[in-house]
């Protein structure tokens, strides 16, 4: 199995995330992808969500957004895998999904309190 | 030799082989199945060693204990009898070998099928119907 994620690379904390992806250890092939790139937009412009929330798309073509995305890249990591199962369990999908979500949203905001600089943002 | 005799000689080679048969195999066991457990317990090899060893002591226990079971001896009168008997003895502890060790690798296949089960976690939200990849 191989993921491609497909994060905002105009975003600061986007790019913090991605830094932090590819620095663990995986358990799963994964490829970091700028949602603005031309190869994202060859590859996956079929899917709507690009560039609005985090997507991850297997090679079998399953598609994961916001919040099930984020848990799935936990779940490719070695040492957050099961913490990502936890997470993924009937009592905390709710939560952790809207959590990832709200942050998703705001991350414009969560930036710009890290300072990072952020030049084509929009909104 | 007497019938004693015979019966003496025949459990001293017996012993010898069935617990050196039981070392070899337990030792082919351990070896092999730690290669396995370590792909299946990646980045928690303490988990693997000790899963490994809990099967390989099950596997002593119970083939030493079969085997000592197995020996219930008359006193053979002669050569051929004590051949007999010893041929006899090690053919069933074999099959019963063989079969402990199917089992074993059984338990590991299992527990390796199960590790490859673990699939994602959540429920995609869509599937592409033409995956470019």
């Amino acid at each position: 199995m191989r993921l491609t994620v497909l994060y905002d690379e105009q975003c600061g904390l986007c790019r913090r995330a991605r830094d932090w992806l590819l620095g663990q250890p995986m358990r799963v092939e994964m490829e970091l992808l700028a949602a603005g790139s031309p190869a994202a937009r060859s590859r996956y412009g079929a899917i709507p969500w690009i560039g609005q929330d985090l997507v991850v798309v297997a090679d079998d073509g399953r598609v994961w957004r916001d919040g099930s995305a984020f848990l799935v890249c936990l779940w490719a990591t070695h040492r957050y895998r099961k913490f990502s199962q936890t997470l993924s369990g009937t009592a905390f999908k709710p939560v952790a999904t809207a959590f990832f979500s709200t942050i998703s949203k705001r991350r414009r905001e969560i930036s710009s309190i890290f300072d990072d600089e952020c030049t084509t943002c929009v909104g | 030799m007497n019938a004693t005799g015979w019966g003496v000689l025949v459990y001293l080679v017996y012993m010898a082989v069935a617990v050196g048969l039981t070392y070899w195999l337990a030792r082919t066991l351990f070896r092999a199945g730690g290669v396995f457990l370590e792909s299946v317990f990646e980045g928690r090899r303490e988990l693997g060693d000790a899963v490994n060893r809990l099967l390989v002591t099950g596997f002593y226990m119970l083939n030493l204990g079969y085997a000592l079971y197995l020996v219930r001896s008359e006193p053979q009168s002669n050569a051929f009898e004590a051949m007999q008997f010893l041929v006899n003895r090690f053919a069933v502890l074999l099959v019963t070998l063989g079969l402990i060790h199917f089992v074993n690798v059984f338990v590991f296949w299992r527990i390796r099928s199960r590790h490859e089960q673990s699939t994602t976690p959540i429920a995609p939200q869509a599937i592409l119907v033409d995956s470019q990849e």
